[in-house]
Parts: structure tokens; C-alpha cells; sequence
């Protein structure tokens, strides 16, 4: 009965040594390589989270939710799949699939009945898009997925794209034709010499590939970026990028002296009239004297005081927090003006949709916005890579779009970028059209004062056409080719 | 160490006999069996369904056998006398409790490496994975018995000093919230939210809790591709820490079982 | 020879809710002789096993001494070479007569298979070696306890109830045998409520009642103050008045005398006095007091003390 005094020591000393060496190391370790899910992927706990790692079954269970995920698609019942995509990627972080359908789906489905998306949602796909980055740090998808949606969706920002096809860039199992795409990623953010040394390094990776896989595959690629970078050398040319760029052409000042097709910058004349012709509806007509077809001026009609609104767009990154709910007291609308023979008039009906455009604040802006760097090539041709070509006598904007690009500063113990700080890029402005008009909610909704009279809003320089149909009245300027018109 | 011994093997004889331990083991086996089917019902692809819902029931099927296979071991020697006949020999109480404990961990390991062969056996089968990664899922089956064995542990300590039914849920309360302490401090840890106090009581609490979680490392073998250094000391580490966790619970059993009547 | 067994004051106390704290063993003062056959008698819950187990250091006395074979109690020097048969003991079912010997000769160090067959067949077991248990009666589970008991060849062995439940004829083996254990110098100690066989076999005994110990002693003393009926035929009244002043109680009728005498009393004068009044002894039957007896009169009588220190 009586115990030896010193099995009590025995046992203080190793209580003490398993507190150190799980405390010490096996936790830090176990947390880093083996957890199932980072859980602290937003700041607010998650309950669900930490019930869930109970089951060894989470896996298989976000399978089979994913699989009645798809039923949901399939009957067009968008709303019912959102909470589905967060249970999956709570349950299973690695099931990378959900991630990148949650992003589509979130970023694109949500439309009106004009099929205009819903952008309130791009903020909370763009968090799914990095938490499913953080949660498959090893894998480029998530990093590519991601970066789409800012190329393609978003169509702005373009340094933000770029970041996140370099990232997806530095994954080995990148597949090779989807780090092309930083190539034009680059064009878009001005940064033209980056992307004719991609080219050139993806040139010499596919002549490579080719030697060592005659396969198919490996003859496209090579046939791909031969020809895309042969197009593109010939562009430089033209638009005369070799020569303000190249040693060579600055020294003999070849741009001053010498006939490219981005001299004189064009002027676009942009002009612009809102008419709210009844509650939430809207026709947008103007001029853009631009007449091959292929411009499209981004309009956009939000609440004068949105959180987080920057000219013509939103902070689309402003969160890391996935949410499932818009802001449905807020209204944001964008479309885009397509011009055909010089001029643009379409009608926004956004009354079929409350739930998306509620009106509820008192004051709205309309921005109309207009950027070079997203022009189709044979506009570029003419507007140049960074809008060397263009200009709007009225309202060219420097301010609106900083040329800037991401510098990673901060890595991880597996030497993946954690932090990055945003850089100017060095004698690169990057001009474009902006210009904006208030309206109140009077006069969209037509209350008040304005349920007899039409409201009309219009840019300054706006003139009626003459003869009152758009074709008519054409506003003469030289064409896009310099010295056609001698 | 002979008398622990024999009191170890009488253990495993009595264990592999006793009815319930061995319906478990079968619904085990059965559960197994079955899972390479369900792989269909799934969008994640067969293989990381597969392993993942093996490794589940693997594992949910040990702690069960764990437990009930301790947490009647002392009592019914009491109730049954049999320990009168054993302590009236040269044989102390304390080698009793470490006889009984190693028959349990012999029985255990028994069972697990029994579902761990018909695991990898149906995973060879439906699955045809190259030998690496049969060698990964032996490798957890291993930590797994490692895991049930400080479960077992667990519950022939609080054997020493609590009846059968409320030893059965202090020890499945015990192992699921050893199994929620790496993610729990995990959130506290990384909650901006959190104070200072209750971070420290969450360090204090997962230092001293036994910690069934630091056993289950099967996610980078659904989730490959993840180059993990340093993988070998990890594994001595929680095996190490498995028995200074393992003498603490029987030293505090042997303890509280020197003063207990019989 | 010297003492097996001593005990100076051993006490166990049990605290209870609703009764407070029991004195289950109280001050108890035992002795038990080497060589020879100890009875330790009581009523059910008088703390018979709880003393047992004390003995054997498998529960703590609270107060008080206790020696076995010259040791303090619990020490595992002593375990070596005393045994202990439990009443209604268990034995692991999956194993065979043998292999019970084998477990438990292994917790002594012992693996003979010679003597574990000389055991087997000491108990009459021999046959039955290769059951299982589950397949032994209760008497032949006995006896594989006993075998088991015998394993460290003992010098002492606690007994609880070794006959409990048993046949007649499996009564006698076990008797037989533990009278064969004295014979080989063995002590043994045996708690049983089979009074007939204690009266038969032990040399000494003792009576626990509600954990004191009342009567200890050798059996032939306790049993002492029987007495002694003598019938005689052909003696007349006067004779039979004259006998009733001899602490006798006295019966007659028709000629028939009939005397019921202490057996320390003038027995050779009453038959010599019936002779000389021309009288015939029909019957001299000595009756002998029973443990029986004793044992109902003591554990009456503490009763009573018991009820009147109560009052």
C-alpha cells in the first residue's frame, strides 16, 4: 500500500517531458503536414470545422454532397448549390474540383434576365478562389483558376492576373498550355517586355518538349507560341514598340522620325446620354469614333457612396471572407456599350431584377470607362500596348488605372510566396476613358418630380444626332492607319 | 516478468473469445469489404475516397475495440474473484495492471493488424497501387495501433477507480476530444479574436490532455504530391510520445490501484 | 512450534453512508498453530473472508497487527509458500486443467509438467486434464483449486468454504485430502459453515461474530460438559427420590428410572447404588456436546450482549 515516493517523481518528470515534446514539436509538425484544412482560413471560427475532423468520413461525405451539387445544376436551382460548394471545401480542402466550379459558378451564374452577371458575387468568388489557393498551395489550379477569373471576368486590374499566373506558373504540374496565358496577362498590364521574354522561354521550353515527346500535343504547343510570338514581334514592329523600347531605336529616335500605326494617338470622342426612359431602365447612347467593330465601353450605374468603389469597378479583392450573400441593399450594375458605326445605344431594362438592383440608396453615379490595354489586336494595332495611340480629348484619365505590378516579399518554410507588395512600373502610364454622371433615385425609380418628366443625364460634349437616326451622323476623323488619309 | 507475461497471455486468450470484441472486429472487416463499392457514389476521385473511409472505419473500429476490451478487464477480475487467486501468489499489484494492460495491447494489435491485411488486400485488388503506397498505409495502420494503444490506456486508468459504464464514456469523451485538440488550438491560435488567457489555457490544455490527432497523418496519402521533411523523427516522436503518455496513465493506475479495496 | 498466524487487534473499518463507520474485522486476536488444522467459524457477514483477505494482503487493515508465518502481512516473501483457496473461485473457461496449472504455477516461477500431473492426479483429475473448465463440474473445479493451491507446495493454506456445494462423496475426498496436508506438516485454515465437517477434521477453532471473536480454542475443550443418560429398570421411588438431589434431571415412571447427568458427575456411584438396590442398568449413553451447539449458544448469547449494550 504504501507507495514509493519516487514513482511520483517518475511520473511529474515525465509528465513534463511528453508536455514538451508534444507542445514543442509533434503540434507545429502534425498542424503543418498533416492537417486536413488550414483552420484558420478566415478569421471567424469555424465550429463545423473543428466537428468535422471527428470524421475520418469527410472526404466521402464531400463527394457525395459534390455529386448532389450537380443535380442542383442541373435543374438551374443556383442558389440551393452555393451552400454545398462551402459544406465540400469545409469537409475536403483538397477536393480542388468544388473550388474552381464554386468560383464559376459564384463569379458567373448569377445573372438578370438580360444575362448581365450579378458582380456583387466577384468579391466573395475571388475568396474561394484564394482559400482554395492557400488550402492546395502544391498544385497550380487553384493559383490559375484565380488568376482567370481576373483576366476573364473581371477584365481590369491586370496585375493582379499576372501575380497569379506567375504563381500558377511556378507549379510543376502546370499543364503548358496554360502558361501561355500569362504571356497576353502581361500584354494587358503593359508589361511587354516580360511577356516577349515568356514567349521566348516558352519557345525554347516546347522546342525542348518536342525533342524529348514528338507527341501531338507537343507539336501544338510549339506551333502555338511559334506563331503567337512571330504575330506578336510583327505587332511590336508596327505599333512601334521596338522602337521606343529597343536600345537601338531610342538612340536614333525611330518612334519621332519614323511612320507606325500608333502615330498620332487617336482621338475617340467619346460622348455619352442616360435616358431613364421608365423605372429601371435606362437607354446609354453616345459616340466612340472608333469604326472598325470590336470596342466595348464598360458602363456601370452603382451607389454613389458603395463600400470599397473604385472608378468604374470595386475593389474586387476586398475580402478573404467567402460569403454566400451579397449585399442586397447595395446596387451595382455593369454592362458593355458595344459600338458599331461609330456610335452606341442600348437599353438597360434592370426593372425585371429588384432583387438585384433594390435602388434603395438615394444617390448613384454612372461611370462609362473605356481601357486600351483590354482592346482586341487589331484595335490595339492602332491604341497601341499601354494606349500609346489613344487619347479622348475630354476625358483621358491617368489617375484611374496605376500601372503597377505585384513584388513577392514574404515565403513560407516550403518557399511559397505568402506576401506580396504592389510596385510602380517605372515610365508606364497606362491612360484610359472615364468619365462619370450622378443621377438620384428619383429619377431612376421615376418618383416623385420625375414621374412626368424624362429624366436625362449627358456628358457635356454630347450632341443629338442630327437626323435622329445613329448611323447618320458620323463624325469625320482620320482612319486608324496613319497616313491613309494623305 | 514472467508472472506479467502469463497474466498477458491468459489476457489475449480470454480477449479473442469474448463475443462482443469479435462482432465488432467482424462489422469491421464487413464495413471494409464494402467500401470499394461506395467509391462510385462519390465525385472525389476512387482512390482518396477509398483510403480516407478505410482509414475511418479502421480507425473508429479500434477505439471501440480499445475500449470495451479495457474497460472491463479490471472489474470483472474483481467481480469474478479470479484476481483473489492471482495476488495471493508472489505476484504485486502492480504487474497485475501491466500484465492485464499488455494482454489488452497484444489483443489489439491482433485485431488491428487483422483489419489493416484485409485493407490493404482489397486495396491491392481494386486499386493496384504501386508497393509505395501500400508501405504508407501500413505505415498509418502502425500509428493507428500506436493511437488505440494509449487509448487503452486510458481507460484501464480510470478502470482503476470508476465502474465500467461510466469508464466507457469518459474514455470515448476523452478520445474525441483528443482527436479535436491540434485543430482546436489550431483556431484559437490563429483567432484574432481570442485573448492572450485563453490562448495559454488552450496550450496548457493540449499539453496535458492525451492527443489521439498527432496518430492520423493519412492526409497527404489521400492528398499527394506534398514533400514532407523530417518525416522519420516525426514518427519516433509521437511512438515516443505514445509511451512516456502510456507510463504516465498505468504509473497513475498502479498508484490508485495499490489503494484500492478488492 | 511457532505461531502460522497471529493477529494483535486487527482491525477493519468500512464507512458507509447510511450506517456511518463499520468495524467489519474489530480488534481481532487470533492465533492459529503451525501444523495443525485451524477452524474459523461465524455467521454470514460476521468478517470471515474480510480477515482472510487481510491475511493474505489483499485488502489493508486499518488498525492493528497481523503475522503469517513470522512476516508481516502482504509481504511477498510469505506469498511464496502459502496458498489460498477462495470460496466459489472462477477460473479463466477457454483453459484446460492443465493449462490452469501451468498459469499459475508460471506466476511462482513453476513450470514442471511432472508435478502439474502429479497434482492433477493427486486431485483426480488426471483424466480430465484436457477439458476446459467450462466443462468441469463443481466439484472438479474444487479440486482444480485445490491442485492450484498446492502448486508452491505450501506451508499454509487458507481454505473459504472448500466443500461449499458439494457432493457427500466429493465431501469426503477433500476431507480426506486435508487431513492428508496435516499429516505431510501443513497448516490449514479453513473458514467454512459445514460445522460438521469442521467438528470431524479440525484441531482448533474459532467463532467470529459481527467481527469480534467470541470463542477460540482447541475443539475438545470448547466441547467440553456433556453429559450422560443412564436408564435402569427394578428400582423403586425411594431410590429414584434420593438420586434427584445429584444435579441430575431425574425421570420415573413404572419401575423405569431415567438419570440425565453431567458426564463430570458420580456416574460409577449411581450405577453402583442401582445395583446395590437391586435395580438393572438397561443403558449408559454418554451425549457429547456439538460444535453445533456451541456455535448456536455463542452467537446467541453475543446476540444478546450485543442487543444489551445496544439498550
Amino acid at each position: 500500500m504504501r507507495t514509493n515516493k519516487s514513482l511520483y517523481v517518475v511520473l511529474a518528470v515525465i509528465v513534463l517531458a511528453q508536455g514538451v515534446l508534444h507542445g514543442g514539436f509533434l503540434q507545429k509538425f502534425w498542424g503543418k503536414n498533416y492537417s486536413p484544412g488550414k483552420s484558420g482560413v478566415s478569421a471567424e471560427l469555424s465550429p463545423d470545422q473543428i466537428i468535422l475532423q471527428l470524421f475520418g468520413f469527410r472526404e466521402f461525405l464531400a463527394g457525395i454532397l459534390w455529386v448532389r451539387a450537380d443535380g442542383f445544376f442541373d435543374q438551374g436551382n443556383y442558389d440551393a448549390v452555393l451552400p454545398i460548394i462551402r459544406l465540400c471545401t469545409i469537409l475536403d480542402p483538397k477536393q480542388i474540383d468544388v473550388y474552381a466550379t464554386g468560383m464559376w459558378h459564384i463569379g458567373y451564374n448569377f445573372t438578370d434576365e438580360d444575362q448581365r452577371s450579378d458582380r456583387r458575387y466577384v468579391p466573395s468568388a475571388l475568396a474561394l478562389g484564394k482559400e482554395g489557393a492557400r488550402q492546395n498551395p502544391n498544385t497550380y489550379e487553384m493559383f490559375f483558376e484565380t488568376g482567370w477569373m481576373w483576366y476573364h471576368k473581371i477584365d481590369d486590374d491586370y496585375h493582379q492576373a499576372v501575380r497569379w499566373f506567375q504563381e500558377a506558373g511556378k507549379r510543376q504540374d502546370i499543364l503548358p498550355a496554360r502558361r501561355n496565358l500569362l504571356t497576353q496577362a502581361y500584354f494587358r498590364n503593359g508589361q511587354v517586355s516580360e511577356a516577349l521574354d515568356l514567349y521566348y522561354n516558352l519557345l525554347e521550353a516546347a522546342e525542348k518538349r518536342l525533342k524529348e515527346d514528338g507527341q501531338f500535343g507537343a507539336h501544338q504547343q510549339y506551333a502555338t507560341v511559334e506563331n503567337n510570338l512571330d504575330t506578336t514581334l510583327v505587332r511590336m514592329v508596327q505599333r512601334g514598340w521596338i522602337a521606343q523600347h529597343s536600345p537601338e531605336g531610342r538612340a536614333q529616335n525611330w518612334y519621332a522620325t519614323g511612320s507606325y500605326d500608333t502615330k498620332p494617338p487617336f482621338d475617340v470622342g467619346f460622348s455619352a446620354k442616360a435616358t431613364v426612359l421608365s423605372d429601371r431602365v435606362i437607354r446609354f447612347e453616345g459616340t466612340w469614333n472608333v469604326l472598325p467593330i470590336g470596342t466595348r465601353v464598360r458602363v456601370v450605374l452603382r451607389d454613389a457612396d458603395y463600400p470599397r468603389a473604385k472608378r468604374a469597378e470595386l475593389d474586387w479583392d476586398m475580402t478573404d471572407s467567402v460569403s454566400l450573400d451579397p449585399p442586397r441593399n447595395l446596387t451595382y450594375m455593369q454592362d458593355q456599350l458595344f459600338v458599331r458605326n461609330r456610335r452606341f445605344n442600348r437599353k438597360v431594362d434592370m426593372s425585371k431584377d429588384p432583387t438585384m438592383y433594390p435602388f434603395l440608396a438615394k444617390k448613384y453615379i454612372i461611370e462609362f470607362y473605356y481601357n486600351p490595354r483590354s482592346a482586341p489586336p487589331h484595335i490595339q494595332d492602332k491604341f497601341g500596348y499601354s494606349g500609346e495611340g489613344f487619347t479622348d480629348s475630354k476625358f483621358r484619365n491617368l489617375e484611374a488605372r496605376p500601372s503597377v505590378k505585384f513584388v513577392p516579399v514574404g515565403k513560407d518554410e516550403k518557399g511559397n510566396t505568402t506576401e506580396w507588395k504592389l510596385e510602380p512600373l517605372t515610365g508606364l502610364q497606362q491612360p484610359v476613358m472615364y468619365t462619370s454622371l450622378e443621377i438620384d433615385q428619383d429619377m431612376v425609380r421615376r418618383k416623385g418630380e420625375w414621374v412626368d418628366k424624362t429624366p436625362v443625364i449627358k456628358t457635356a460634349n454630347y450632341r443629338e444626332p442630327a437626323q435622329g437616326k445613329e448611323k447618320e451622323d458620323i463624325i469625320m476623323v482620320p482612319t486608324l492607319r496613319a497616313g491613309a488619309n494623305n | 516478468m514472467g508472472a506479467i507475461l502469463s497474466i498477458a497471455s491468459t489476457t489475449v486468450g480470454e480477449a479473442i473469445r469474448r463475443r462482443v470484441l469479435l462482432i465488432i472486429l467482424m462489422i469491421g472487416v464487413l464495413l471494409l469489404s464494402i467500401i470499394p463499392s461506395l467509391g462510385v457514389l462519390s465525385a472525389r476521385s476512387e482512390t482518396s475516397t477509398m483510403i480516407g473511409t478505410m482509414f475511418a472505419v479502421l480507425r473508429g473500429t479500434s477505439a471501440l475495440i480499445a475500449i470495451v476490451l479495457t474497460v472491463y478487464m479490471i472489474p470483472n477480475e474483481i467481480e469474478r474473484r479470479t484476481i483473489y487467486t492471482i495476488l495471493s501468489k508472489p505476484v504485486q499489484r502492480w504487474q497485475f495492471l501491466i500484465g492485464k494492460y499488455m494482454g489488452a495491447v497484444f489483443s489489439l494489435g491482433l485485431m488491428i493488424l487483422l483489419m489493416s491485411i484485409v485493407m490493404i488486400i482489397l486495396f491491392q485488388i481494386f486499386q493496384r497501387p504501386e508497393p509505395g503506397k501500400l508501405l504508407e498505409l501500413a505505415r498509418q495502420s502502425v500509428l493507428y495501433f500506436i493511437e488505440m494503444c494509449l487509448l487503452a490506456a486510458v481507460a484501464i486508468f480510470f478502470s482503476t477507480f470508476v465502474t465500467p459504464l461510466v469508464n466507457f464514456f469518459l474514455s470515448i469523451g476523452m478520445w474525441l476530444v483528443g482527436t479535436v485538440l491540434n485543430p482546436l488550438y489550431d483556431s484559437i491560435q490563429s483567432n484574432q479574436g481570442a485573448s492572450p488567457a485563453m490562448q495559454m489555457v488552450a496550450k496548457f490544455v493540449t499539453s496535458i490532455l492525451p492527443n489521439f490527432a498527432n496518430y492520423d497523418v493519412k492526409n497527404p496519402i489521400i492528398n499527394p504530391g506534398q514533400q514532407i521533411q523530417n518525416e522519420t523523427t516525426y514518427y519516433l516522436g509521437t511512438a515516443g510520445y505514445g509511451i512516456l503518455y502510456i507510463s504516465i496513465l498505468i504509473i497513475a493506475g498502479i498508484i490508485i490501484f495499490d489503494r484500492r479495496e478488492v | 512450534m511457532g505461531a502460522a498466524i497471529e493477529t494483535r487487534k486487527l482491525t477493519k473499518t468500512y464507512k458507509s453512508r447510511a450506517l456511518g463507520k463499520i468495524n467489519v474485522v474489530d480488534h481481532l486476536d487470533l492465533e492459529v498453530e503451525e501444523g495443525e488444522i485451524f477452524g474459523f467459524l461465524g455467521p454470514n457477514g460476521a468478517g470471515k473472508t474480510t480477515t482472510i483477505k487481510m491475511l493474505l494482503g489483499i485488502i489493508y487493515p486499518t488498525s492493528g497487527e497481523g503475522y503469517v508465518l513470522g512476516k508481516e502481512i502482504g509481504d511477498m516473501d510469505v506469498h511464496k509458500i502459502i496458498s489460498y483457496l477462495p470460496e466459489r473461485p472462477y477460473y479463466y473457461e477457454h483453459m484446460t486443467g492443465m493449462e490452469i496449472l501451468k498459469f499459475y504455477g508460471s506466476l511462482f516461477g513453476i513450470n514442471d509438467r511432472e508435478k502439474f500431473q502429479a497434482l492433477l492426479e493427486k486431485v483426480n483429475l488426471a483424466a480430465d486434464a484436457s477439458k476446459t473448465i467450462s466443462q468441469y463440474s463443481k466439484g472438479m473445479q474444487q479440486r482444480i483449486g485445490l491442485a492450484q493451491s498446492l502448486l508452491n507446495d505450501p506451508k499454509l493454506l487458507f481454505l473459504d468454504e472448500p466443500t461449499g456445494g458439494l457432493d457427500p462423496i466429493a465431501h469426503t475426498e477433500i476431507r480426506d485430502l486435508i487431513l492428508q496436508f496435516r499429516d505431510e506438516g501443513r497448516t490449514v485454515f479453513i473458514s467454512s459453515h459445514e460445522l460438521s465437517e469442521v467438528e470431524r477434521i479440525c484441531d482448533r477453532v474459532a467463532i467470529i461474530n459481527k467481527g469480534i471473536i467470541e470463542r477460540q480454542g482447541r475443539l475438545d475443550d470448547l466441547l467440553r460438559g456433556g453429559r450422560i443418560e443412564i436408564i435402569a429398570d427394578g428400582v423403586n421411588q425411594a431410590f429414584s427420590d434420593s438420586v434427584r438431589g445429584l444435579d441430575a434431571t431425574v425421570s420415573f415412571h413404572g419401575g423405569r428410572l431415567i438419570v440425565d447427568m453431567p458426564e463430570e458427575g458420580d456416574v460409577n456411584g449411581l450405577i453402583d447404588g442401582v445395583r446395590t438396590a437391586k435395580g438393572n442398568v438397561v443403558s449408559v449413553i454418554p451425549r457429547r456436546r456439538r460444535l453445533e451447539d456451541l456455535f448456536i449458544e455463542t452467537v446467541s448469547s453475543a446476540k444478546g450482549k450485543h442487543d444489551g449494550e445496544a439498550a
